[in-house]
């Protein structure tokens, strides 16, 4: 994967979807958030990473007006969420961390009561939001009998019910098995592409991000540390990436090469595909035993360590 | 404001939809029939008539009361618990409305359930025991009325124990502490009244407990000595209200949901 580098606000031409402007959470003596000023264009699919505790929920529950705005304002389409609550709210869908409802109440009737909050919520839209989660033949039952993924999916339902152009998930893989995530992941790049539905989504999870995300935002302890936009595809032709030879004899090989360094009975040079096949050829035809060759590409982990200094939490 | 109407659609659904709301229906009939059976037992029949009996029976409105303290302690305390208010206030509603809609609801339920309780402490005691002139209320008077206006002064009485219920589950965000104080007021209440007597001590005539049940002025009933009156005791408790519900929106209004 290739990373590119810094988009900075206000670059982009669209008008973006959410303009996080300034915004801080002070909390008695204590900056939760500080200073956050944030873009997200129309259309992404927008990561929001950082460690436990680094001020994702708290940045999400400012924007859905779950949490009062210290300083700064948020805007969501333009409509300002401090002073146009009503109106700046009715574009965005929303889970918060797990999505909790009404276990008493049949996965229809969870649904009935926010489409009731919106206006223009047909029962048609209900079912059709149903079927597009995949839940027609268990949305009669009471939620108490759905397991994790079946709540899951009903939450995605509620969050999406009323057309939102906004969709913002605060941790939305918490809890969910491999495969829970992996169908979740699909479904929300289905969302972006198809409907054209910005997602918002938050996790501490590089890999998740590294699969689902177009751009990616970090913050760490309140702050924001980096913005970048991540190119998803197969790895490009020339890319020079550390290479690992497994050799019986590294030192040998490391004298036949002439370049590289050896780790771990390693000879690790850095190369691109050519060149690799070249130097195998070589080393082959020395004599050298090459039982396997590793090509290592630094990860987004590695680059979210480097930032986060290993993501420890004051 | 056509639409708020499903706010309290919402917020009936999450009532009347529950398990427990049921049994409290079926309680409330379920108790008029044991005492109303004991009554007709114990005095034999002939005695007690009909309009008696459901006078008698009276003494179970408490549990109409202690039913409506639980509906209105869990109604936003129940939301914090659930976690669902977190999906319940990212809506195009303020929160004003959506605990307006709370409170309304609650005091549907309240209104449903005096009903409930009326019809079927009337029709238990009309099936059982004879309707007869009244052995209690003598010639002449009205009984139904005299039923009916002492039913007034307990619904007063349950509308301040309820939005106390209300406020304490909004603030606290507990169901369990908002019955156990609405249950403390309720049942200490007397006591309160005893040792603070507003003859005895002047200041004692603004608290809530003395002014609670109004049927202490039913029948001509008054505190003279100390100036309490129906008026007075009506226009204290309108205060205490106005001041339950003023905390209730204030903190819902301001409160950060964190949880």
């Amino acid at each position: 994967m290739v990373h590119k580098s810094i988009v900075s606000p206000g670059t982009l031409s669209v008008e973006p979807v959410v303009r996080i402007q300034g915004v801080s959470k002070v909390i008695g003596s204590k900056r939760i958030i500080d200073q956050l000023t944030l873009d997200i264009p129309a259309g992404q699919v927008y990561g929001f990473l950082g460690p436990n505790g680094a001020g994702k929920t708290t940045t999400i529950r400012m924007m859905v007006g779950l949490m009062s705005i210290s300083e700064g304002d948020i805007w969501i389409n333009g409509k300002s969420i401090r002073s146009n609550f009503e109106s700046a709210i009715s574009d965005v869908g929303a889970i918060v961390e797990n999505p909790e409802m009404y276990k008493f109440l049949t996965g229809y009737q969870n649904l009935l009561h926010y489409a009731r909050m919106s206006p223009g919520v047909t029962k048609e839209r209900i079912m059709e939001a149903v079927h597009r989660v995949g839940m027609q033949h268990r949305i009669h039952d009471k939620v108490k009998t759905y397991s994790l993924g079946m709540r899951q999916r009903l939450g995605v339902a509620q969050a999406i019910l009323h057309r939102p152009r906004l969709l913002i998930l605060d941790e939305p893989t918490n809890g969910l098995d491999p495969q829970g995530i992996r169908e979740l992941r699909d479904y929300l790049r289905e969302l972006a592409e198809s409907e054209g539905i910005t997602v918002f989504v938050s996790s501490h999870l590089l890999s998740e991000m590294e699969l689902m995300c177009d751009t990616v935002a970090v913050i760490q302890q309140g702050r924001l540390v980096d913005v970048r936009s991540l190119e998803t595809g197969i790895e490009a032709e020339g890319a020079i990436r550390e290479t690992f030879f497994e050799v019986n004899n590294p030192r040998l090989a490391h004298e036949l090469i002439g370049e590289g360094r050896i780790d771990k009975g390693c000879l690790i040079i850095a190369a691109d595909r050519d060149k690799t096949s070249q130097i195998n050829a070589k080393l082959v035809n020395a004599g050298i035993s090459v039982y396997g060759i590793r090509a290592v590409t630094r990860s987004l982990e590695d680059q979210f360590l480097e930032l986060t200094g290993g993501g420890q939490i004051d | 404001m056509i639409d708020f109407t499903q706010l309290i659609q919402n917020e009936n659904m999450k009532i009347y939809r529950r398990l427990r709301t049921v049994i409290m229906f079926i309680l409330i009939l379920m108790f008029n029939l044991l005492f109303g059976v004991l009554f007709s037992l114990d005095n034999g029949p002939g005695q007690l008539t009909a309009w008696d009996a459901v006078d008698q029976l009276s003494f179970l409105y408490f549990l109409v009361v202690i039913f409506s303290t639980v509906v209105a302690a869990d109604i936003v305390a129940g939301e914090f618990t659930w976690g669902t208010i977190k999906l319940l206030l990212i809506r195009p509603w303020t929160r004003s409305k959506i605990l307006g809609s709370k409170l309304l609801s609650v005091i549907c339920f309240t209104l449903l359930l005096t009903a409930w309780f009326l019809v079927t402490s009337i029709a238990i005691s009309f099936i059982l025991f004879p309707n007869q002139p009244s052995v209690i209320f003598g010639q002449g008077a009205n009984p139904f009325a005299y039923i009916m206006e002492k039913l007034l002064y307990s619904y007063i009485d349950l509308l301040v124990i309820t939005i106390f219920s209300f406020m304490i589950s909004t603030v606290f965000r507990s169901g369990g502490i908002a019955i156990g104080l609405s249950m403390f007021i309720l049942f200490t209440g007397n006591i309160f009244t005893m040792l603070f007597n507003p003859i005895r001590y002047p200041w004692a005539k603004y608290m809530l407990f003395t002014n609670m049940d109004l049927s202490q002025y039913q029948n001509g009933g008054g505190n003279g000595v100390t100036g309490m009156s129906l008026g007075f005791s009506s226009v204290v408790l309108a205060a205490y209200i106005i001041m339950f519900l003023l905390v209730s929106w204030v903190v819902f209004n301001k409160r950060d949901v964190a949880t």
